[in-house]
């Protein structure tokens, strides 16, 4: 079943338009939503969470449409991307308030909100104000606000921002953490290589449509104009590269200190042959055989790019 | 790629000479203001009363039947005391001129550059002075300048010789007064709504609480607490408009300057690189 | 994260703004927009305080027309002057409009727009916590100012229209806030529009003849005071001359029907209209 659900979502602000006829399903687990900047990222948020009304085409999450619906939000965690608070409250207090809006009573509330604090790792500073925390500890106040009443799904937007990377490692594997314990989790960002340790499966948003959806891999695959580079390192490259040159789809190849780089249009087959070449032994051993762009940031490229 | 290869270069020309980034900060906050529709609007009505006076100044020139409305020292004094519209330019251009940046976080940005504090006080003071004067001295001036085309004589200015540093000292007091009052509090606050409240309520609030202690005790010394009475006996005493007045001048421009300085050491002490939270 | 809790019920209405209520009422107590209510409502006390010491010393702190103005015509003079015609409307401009452009501004409204609440409850709630907030320390200055300028002796014989002045300033603040509430949620820039009703729109209508002054609060606020308006400046002269006193049940009904429509629309607009933050 998707967890979110958008049918020829459109919104214009006046004449300019912000998302455009966006027809996307994104299922349970943990999906990453990229865009660069002014791609209509923020707008897709904004309309999934109901803050605004679509101009055309309709949203559903969980099921349900979003927008005049509250009681979704009993469903649902959203961790915005800015940086506001009620900085004369506490980490607890506010937790601890803002859980109490779910319906909890306030010994649940409290104990709901502890709960989330403590899964943050802000326990220590929790009787602390806001105003005085870190971005950092910012940042994991509103983690904890999101959580803390048990969601089926999680929109995070940017996350990781201001973290610093120990702490940001442990909030990737929370995140994992809590999509394994059965929440959905949709996570807006725009550091490539977090998204890519948090989940395979992406939708790919530019100009105020959705460029791409599924997994990293599936989607580099059908990049058809963009041959895959492969890099072998191997002391017998010109031997390698002279068996290889005798194959469909090799696009170019290029010598390096230590070995080639070759680049095909023809991935599965060439991979076959590589694996060939090894087990024969006839030139020597191949000591490695990686993609250096089968992966979300030359996805990105190239899509965002072109 | 290395950033010399994607043309960045060090800057080869000439630098402003230090002590002048006030005025980029003056002209960011006039472009910022202009670019509002409202506030042009403003400006444009407050023009009305001139464009009033200039018809009352033709009339009593070239009508015997006008005579009544003749120009005398009274006619620029009251000019300048009904262009209360310059509190409204004060409200909407200047209430957000440091709360603005405050919200922003801009402050420390500002300050990090070759800017001194008072660059960006004077900078931020600029362009409310700029326009309050623009609606008050300019164009009592320009009325003077008028009768003197109407009148095709230079007698009126010849015998009324005071006029000219009166109505330079009343509209420079009133638009100092009230753009460092209205600068002041806007750096006391992130939210430009609240700072506009703040002086609306100021502005009106101490003139009922001086009126009524003048009923309750019979002291007009009680005018210390209210601008607007200080900057009348100001304005009296400047255009030699006879009668009691609430104080002696000298205590009206005390009262004055205090006001000043007060919002002066508020700007000093507000205007940091750093905020600690406690 | 532990076993997961069983969904609880979404909140009713009244029940997401009883919990809207609780948030807000505490960060508008201890706002730095407080200082600014207390600053406002402490100056009429400072008045009192200052009648008081001058009569004291045996001067009589208020003559009109060369006649001595006893304690209770004073302090019936306090609550038109100070907080029937400023304090109260001002107030009401200041926090009512603030309900939600503050959250707006402070980019907080993100929290509660996505709890499951209405947001009209969060409107309600954040109104309920203005008028707690606003009697909580408008009606103790009045208070403060009725004991320091009504002798002991007269107490008793004013002391109904006492408690009439804690409930009508009350409904005042009620009622201001309520409209302002709907223009803050309506509006973008609610500020100038609040001002204008207060300083523009209703000192005409209540000189103006006619039907006018019906379209305004203070005349139902007005007609609830059970002193003698005082005449000061000629708008007051004409106020008072031109004053009609409705039944004070119409007033009543009328203040409470404004509260009632006004947070009805207020409801509304909040829950239809789309607030996109500053990013």
């Amino acid at each position: 079943m998707s967890i979110l659900a958008t049918e020829h979502l459109s919104k214009w602000y006046g004449q300019v338009s912000g998302l455009n006829d966006v027809t996307v399903s994104i299922p349970a687990g943990i999906t990453g939503l990229l865009g660069p900047n002014g791609a209509g990222k923020s707008t897709f948020m904004k309309l999934i969470t109901g803050q605004l009304r679509p101009s055309k085409g309709q949203v559903r999450l969980l099921g349900e449409p979003i927008w005049g619906n509250p009681a979704l939000y009993q469903r649902v965690g959203f961790c915005p991307e800015q940086d506001a608070f009620y900085e004369r409250m506490t980490g607890r207090e506010w937790v601890t308030a803002l859980t109490g809006l779910h319906g909890l009573d306030e010994k649940t509330a409290a104990d709901a909100a502890a709960e989330a604090i403590a899964a943050v790792e802000l326990t220590e500073a929790a009787d602390r104000k806001i105003g005085s925390y870190s971005k950092g500890m910012r940042q994991r106040i509103k983690l904890a606000q999101a959580i803390a009443h048990q969601p089926e799904l999680l929109i995070l937007d940017e996350p990781l921002s201001g973290m610093d990377p120990l702490m940001r490692r442990r909030t990737v594997k929370q995140i994992k953490e809590w999509a394994r314990g059965g929440t959905s989790v949709l996570v807006s960002s725009h550091i490539l290589h977090e998204i890519e340790s948090m989940t395979g499966n992406i939708v790919l948003i530019n100009n105020g449509r959705i460029v791409a959806e599924g997994d990293v891999h599936h989607i580099r695959d059908l990049i058809d104009e963009h041959p895959h580079t492969v890099s072998i390192r191997t002391p017998q490259a010109q031997a390698i590269a002279r068996e290889l040159l005798a194959e469909e789809g090799i696009v170019s190849v290029r010598f390096e200190p230590g070995g080639l780089v070759v680049e095909t249009a023809r991935p599965d087959a060439f991979y076959a042959r590589v694996t060939d070449l090894a087990a024969s032994g006839r030139f020597g051993p191949i000591h490695e055989v990686t993609s250096p762009d089968d992966n979300l940031q030359a996805v990105f490229r190239y899509l965002v790019k072109a | 790629m290395p950033i010399h290869d994607q043309g960045y270069r060090r800057y080869g020309g000439r630098l402003r000479p230090h002590g002048t980034a006030w005025w980029v900060i003056a002209r960011q906050q006039m472009r910022a203001v202009l670019s509002q529709k409202r506030y042009v609007i403003l400006l444009i009505l407050a023009w009305i009363p001139f464009v009033a006076r200039v018809v009352q100044i033709y009339l009593a020139a070239n009508f015997q039947q006008a005579a009544f409305l003749a120009t005398s020292a009274q006619l620029f004094r009251n000019f300048l005391d009904q262009q209360g519209i310059a509190v409204f330019l004060l409200i909407v251009g200047a209430s957000g001129a440091i709360a603005d940046d405050r919200r922003a976080n801009a402050l420390q940005v500002y300050l990090s550059k070759p800017l001194t504090r008072v660059e960006y006080i004077a900078g931020k003071l600029f362009a409310p002075l700029a326009f309050v004067l623009g609606v008050t001295l300019l164009p009592a001036l320009l009325l003077l300048v008028v009768h003197v085309a109407f009148a095709g004589s230079l007698s009126f200015v010849t015998q009324n010789l005071y006029l000219l540093p009166a109505i330079l000292l009343l509209s420079i007091t009133q638009a100092l007064v009230g753009t460092f009052t209205m600068v002041a509090l806007s750096s006391l606050s992130k939210s430009r709504r609240f700072t506009a409240l703040t002086f609306t309520g100021l502005f009106f609030f101490t003139t009922a609480m001086y009126q009524a202690l003048l009923r309750i005790t019979g002291s007009s010394l009680w005018a210390l607490m209210s601008p607007r009475d200080l900057l009348s006996v100001i304005g009296d005493a400047a255009f030699r408009i006879p009668g009691p007045r609430a104080l002696p001048l000298w205590a009206a421009l005390l009262g004055v300057a205090v006001i000043i300085a007060s919002s002066v050491l508020v700007l000093e002490r507000r205007i940091r690189g750093v905020e600690v939270v406690k | 994260m532990s076993a997961r809790r069983p969904l609880p019920t979404p909140p009713t209405f009244a029940t997401g703004a009883v919990r809207v209520f609780s948030l807000s009422l505490g960060e508008m107590l201890w706002s730095r927009r407080t200082v600014f209510l207390l600053l406002v409502t402490g100056a009429p006390v400072f008045l009192a305080l200052v009648a008081r010491i001058v009569q004291g010393t045996g001067v009589v702190p208020l003559r009109v027309n060369g006649a001595a103005v006893d304690g209770g015509s004073i302090f019936g003079m306090m609550i038109w002057l100070f907080f029937l015609r400023f304090i109260v409307p001002v107030l009401g401009v200041f926090y009512g409009t603030s309900l939600i452009a503050d959250e707006i501004e402070d980019r907080t409204i993100t929290y509660l727009f996505t709890r499951p609440i209405r947001r009209g409850a969060v409107l309600v709630g954040k109104y309920l916590a203005y008028v707690v907030c606003t009697t909580l320390v408008v009606l103790p200055s009045v208070v403060l100012v009725y004991f320091l300028v009504v002798p002991i002796g007269q107490v008793a014989q004013t002391f109904t229209a006492f408690a009439a002045d804690l409930g009508l300033l009350a409904l005042g603040l009620a009622a201001y806030g309520a409209l302002f509430a709907l223009v803050g949620a309506a509006l973008k820039r609610p500020l100038v529009s609040g001002l204008v009703f207060v300083f523009g729109w209703e000192q005409i209508a209540l000189v103006v003849p006619g039907y006018l002054k019906r379209f305004t609060i203070a005349h139902y606020v007005q007609g609830l005071v059970p002193h003698a308006m005082p005449s000061e400046g000629i708008a007051a002269v004409l106020q008072s001359v031109l004053r009609e006193n409705p039944p004070a049940l119409v007033c009543i009904l009328a203040l409470a029907a404004i509260v009632g429509v006004s947070l009805f629309l207020g409801v509304r607009a909040v829950e239809s209209r789309e607030y996109v933050l500053d990013q």
